[in-house]
């Protein structure tokens, strides 16, 4: 409610605070899947290095040198230990593609769900996301065939050129414009899941195309909101890079923890940005449904999604009532059948 | 009469040389020949940077110093390797990449050649088709880099024979060495080269991959003529820069008692100087580079001067006038990191974070070629290691002077890499393929020829320091450089000065480190206590106060023999050093004391870099976790932030 006086990053920023649970919780699944992920090669660390004195040499400053000695040896293995790595990695990105419905679920409603409620949304948009993600990919696919073209425009006119810079600077801008083209498609394809949590959308085509103009349209205002925030979590990452590189070697759970804590804030920006969409969303492109009355009604300038049905609920401000069933359940056909564009 | 006039104009040519020698502030103090001077080159070239060529007439003055009559000679044409059917081009396709060029695919750009137009002796007439190129180590009927040219009468011992020799080189995009890269242009290897008569017989091996070059000693007088706005830097000293008139000018080097001659050319290039005070007078250092290396131009001069001023002291004198430094643009790694008589090229860019020392690292590796390769001049297709290896030992030691030995290589954001660690590394996995002795060209391949000649070598003399110290082995090398300057030595002549400059007779370690491939491998194979009373069931263990039989035991797992010392250590702070000659299997220490082994470690010193594992160098009773959480905490962030970057997609 207050929320509505303040600015979309900071309503965000709210919202992710008042839910912190999810990020907590994402946060404890992020660390299972690395402790997993890194269990095989500290197994395979433990086996060489327990009995030896060797390892001091990594301990006392990290000398690259051992470090390299380590990794070849047969015995070791290390290098074969990442496919442990790439698979906790790709178990998280199945956990988060799973989750996301139930994460803006809670976003949208703004109070903490049951786990039943939780995961009932999450299952009830798993296939949906699915179905956006894979969408989402050829956008990026096509990013990345421009990435490769960036490359070969940068050593193709850096080759010609006399001073060194000329293909770097090439490269740098090309990159930092890909990159936020990737920022945009990402925005475009949150709003997409946004959209299909609040509408109950289940035509993701059609969803994608309704977010696109969305996002076309509040181009300015969305794309700040989510450079804004990415712009934090480099600022943060930046930070605590500049105080890992002032950490003595011997300084191990310091490390370890400073490094949590980036990771932490990189995880908390992924779900501000989603908290800052919900928010956007709600606050001038959603139509308010009927079990989901604790809105104010939005502004009419910032109407983007117009109902032509007779009948919008009246704002109701009592308290929230506690949900019956699945939250989603409440809301399929009828409240999708309520929105149009303008 | 024209005769006389020609004589007097060279007369006069000298003098005024000699003079402007004389009054030049970099003029070294030693006078007279440093070396015998088997072959005066004179070469005319002309410069076409449209097509990357030159035109040039050489005129090549070979003095018999072999005792023995000559009628045949050879002479390498070493750009010829760059065409398909070579053997430096096969060989480096068979291994797929060359330094830092791919191979895999033949490229146009790749071509180069010299293409001899008119050889002629003089007083014994045209033998332009007498010519007949040689395949003498591969019989390769494609190869070209080798001729041979029989004379209609031999030169007798003591007696000059003259070479009038007219050639064009083209040149390939910079690879190996050598070629043009935009504007800028290294000519190394591109023209005519005799052979050297070496041991009683022509030393003239084709142009190979692996391995570099080998001539004799004498003097050039290089002209070279191009358009005025190039900046020039070559071999030796400029002597003029006469401007012609048309656009173009001619630029004259002239150089003694080198075995080699290079040059480079760019309109782009940014000279800068510095000067070195040597034992033996001032030397220039000039710095050809580029406006975009700016933040490169001190480090450059930085480490020249310092590697200068540390051979100096340690090895013996730099006792040339000059020492050229290129800095070769982006794009022309290939020009990167060689060495050419006093002229060097190195490796840098617009930006190099602060504590990689690549430019020391390159610039002290090249600078010290003019040591091995410059002056003691070694055979590099026979022994290649003799002038790489020791230069990578030497590199080594100079680099861990100036920066310490754990971080000579790298000092960045908390992690270190000395330059010992680096050839340690390349030498690891190549430890049991080639020989040193074996010759370079005929190496398994180009991996195991980099890591055997360079890692082996250096990490070999490390391991020999701790047999015959550090300072021992200084003075040794001090010693092979003074004595076989400018004579070519062979490899027993450096390991005969070795083992007179130490005192002993190191053929056993000669043996195995340079003729053999035995690995060197020693191990904690045992380290534990038990307490002497150990059948009393009634007896409790009271620190201090058990006695205990601690029982070691060393084994030697490879088949390198090598002496070693350990060091045990117990939980009451005692500590004691086992020295073992390393000839035996095995071998079993055994102690009787209150206290219990806490480790024990062979070469707690990091001494004898030939030890192929580490890891098992040691052991220790209670269990050592602090490395192994420092990996995995990287290791899971790295994790977690892959997962994070997947999950984004999402």
């Amino acid at each position: 409610m207050a929320d509505n006086k303040k600015g979309l990053v900071t309503a965000g920023s709210s919202l992710l605070w008042r839910q912190q649970a999810i990020l907590w919780w994402v946060f404890a699944v992020n660390f299972v899947c690395g402790a997993l992920g890194t269990a095989p090669a500290a197994l395979q660390l433990n086996r060489a290095l327990h009995h030896t004195l060797a390892g001091q040499a990594l301990t006392k400053g990290f000398d690259l040198g051992m470090f390299f000695e380590i990794v070849r040896l047969p015995n070791v293995s290390l290098m074969r230990s990442t496919t442990s790595s790439y698979i906790f990695a790709f178990l998280f990105f199945l956990f988060m593609l799973f989750v996301s419905g139930g994460i803006l679920e809670t976003y949208r409603q703004d109070r903490r769900l049951t786990t039943g409620d939780f995961f009932a949304a999450s299952g009830a948009f798993f296939w949906r996301f699915v179905r956006l993600m894979l969408f989402s990919l050829l956008p990026f696919i096509f990013l990345w065939s421009m990435y490769a073209q960036v490359n070969r425009l940068s050593d193709s006119v850096g080759d010609r050129a006399v001073a060194d810079q000329v293909g770097f600077c090439i490269q740098f801008a090309g990159t930092v414009l890909l990159a936020l083209l990737a920022l945009l498609v990402r925005l475009w394809f949150d709003l997409a899941k946004v959209r299909a949590v609040a509408q109950n959308e289940r035509s993701m085509w059609h969803n994608m195309w309704r977010s696109s103009g969305m996002t076309w349209r509040h181009l300015g205002t969305l794309f700040w909101m989510y450079f804004r925030i990415s712009l934090a979590a480099w600022i943060a990452l930046l930070i605590g890079l500049l105080i890992w590189t002032k950490l003595p070697p011997t300084a191990i759970p310091a490390t370890f923890i400073l490094l949590e804590f980036i990771i932490l804030s990189q995880l908390a920006a992924r779900l501000w940005q989603l908290a800052s969409a919900t928010a956007w969303y709600k606050r001038y492109a959603e139509v308010v449904p009927a079990d989901s009355v604790a809105y104010t009604t939005p502004e009419p300038e910032g109407v983007i999604e117009v109902v032509e049905t007779p009948a919008i609920p009246e704002p109701n401000l009592s308290p929230l009532p506690e949900p019956e069933g699945p939250p989603t359940g409440a809301r399929t056909g009828k409240d999708a059948a309520l929105t149009d564009d303008l | 009469m024209q005769r006389q006039r020609a004589l007097w104009v060279i007369a006069v040519g000298l003098l005024c040389y000699a003079s402007a020698i004389a009054q030049s502030p970099f003029a070294p103090k030693v006078s007279g020949p440093l070396s015998q001077r088997v072959v005066a080159y004179q070469i005319d070239a002309k410069y076409d940077p449209a097509r990357h060529t030159v035109e040039a007439t050489e005129t090549l003055t070979y003095r018999n110093l072999t005792g023995q009559p000559l009628d045949r000679f050879p002479f390498h044409l070493y750009l010829n390797a760059f065409q398909q059917k070579s053997t430096w081009m096969h060989e480096a396709h068979r291994d797929g990449s060359f330094r830092t060029s791919s191979l895999d695919e033949w490229k146009p750009k790749n071509y180069g050649a010299n293409d001899v137009t008119s050889f002629e002796v003089v007083g014994m007439g045209d033998l332009t088709k007498q010519m007949k190129f040689v395949s003498p180590d591969d019989g390769n009927p494609d190869d070209k880099t080798v001729f041979e040219v029989k004379l209609p009468r031999a030169v007798q011992p003591g007696q000059d024979v003259q070479f009038k020799i007219k050639f064009k080189a083209t040149f390939p995009e910079v690879i190996a060495r050598t070629g043009y890269k935009r504007t800028f242009l290294l000519a190394g290897q591109w023209f005519p080269k005799v052979g050297v008569w070496w041991q009683g017989a022509w030393s003239c091996h084709q142009f190979h991959a692996m391995t570099e070059f080998f001539a004799d000693f004498g003097t050039y007088d290089v002209k070279i003529a191009l358009p005025k706005d190039y900046v020039v830097g070559a071999t030796g000293v400029q002597t003029s820069d006469t401007d012609n008139g048309n656009g173009t000018k001619t630029v004259a080097f002239h150089a003694e008692d080198v075995h080699d001659f290079a040059w480079t050319a760019d309109p782009n290039f940014k000279v800068v100087e510095g000067q070195f005070e040597g034992s033996v007078g001032p030397v220039r250092i000039r710095l050809l580079t580029y406006d975009s290396h700016k933040s490169s131009w001190q480090p450059y001069i930085y480490s020249a001067k310092e590697s200068m001023k540390r051979f100096d002291e340690w090895y013996g004198p730099y006792p040339y006038a000059q020492l050229t430094v290129v800095d070769p643009p982006h794009g022309a790694g290939e020009a990167g990191g060689m060495e050419y008589p006093t002229f060097i090229t190195g490796d840098s860019g617009w930006f190099i974070p602060k504590g990689v020392h690549l430019i020391d690292l390159v610039t002290e590796h090249e600078f010290g070629h003019q040591y091995w390769y410059g002056m003691v001049a070694t055979n590099e297709f026979e022994n290649g290691w003799l002038d790489e290896g020791i230069n990578s030992y030497t590199e080594m030691k100079v680099l861990d002077n100036m920066y310490g030995e754990n971080a000579s290589a790298i000092n960045l954001l908390g992690a270190q890499l000395g330059d010992r660690g680096l050839q340690r590394m390349s030498y690891l996995d190549v430890a049991d393929t080639d020989s040193l002795s074996r010759s370079s060209y005929t190496d398994m391949s180009i991996g195991t020829y980099g890591g055997v000649t360079y890692g082996k070598t250096a990490t070999m003399l490390v391991s020999l320091e701790a047999i015959v110290g550090e300072q021992t082995l200084k003075n040794a090398l001090h010693t092979y450089f003074m004595r076989y300057r400018f004579t070519h030595p062979t490899q027993e002549d450096f390991m005969r000065t070795v083992n007179e400059v130490a005192g002993r007779d190191l053929q056993w370690f000669w043996a195995q480190a340079v003729y053999g491939t035995q690995v060197l491998d020693y191990e904690v194979l045992r380290a534990d206590s038990n307490p002497t009373n150990w059948y009393d069931k009634n007896a409790t263990e009271k620190k201090g106060e058990t006695t205990y039989e601690t029982q070691v035991i060393l084994h030697r797992k490879g088949d390198f023999v090598f002496p070693v010392e350990a060091e045990v250590k117990f939980d009451n702070g005692e500590s004691t050093r086992e020295r073992w000659d390393g000839k035996a299997r095995w071998v079993r220490y055994v102690y009787r004391k209150k206290a219990q082994v806490e480790s024990v470690q062979i070469d707690s010193d990091y001494q004898v870099t030939l030890d192929r594992d580490y890891l098992n160098n040691s052991q220790v009773t209670k269990s050592q976790r602090s490395a192994t959480a420092e990996i995995a905490t990287y290791w899971m962030f790295l994790t977690q932030l892959l997962a994070q970057f997947l999950s984004w997609l999402a």
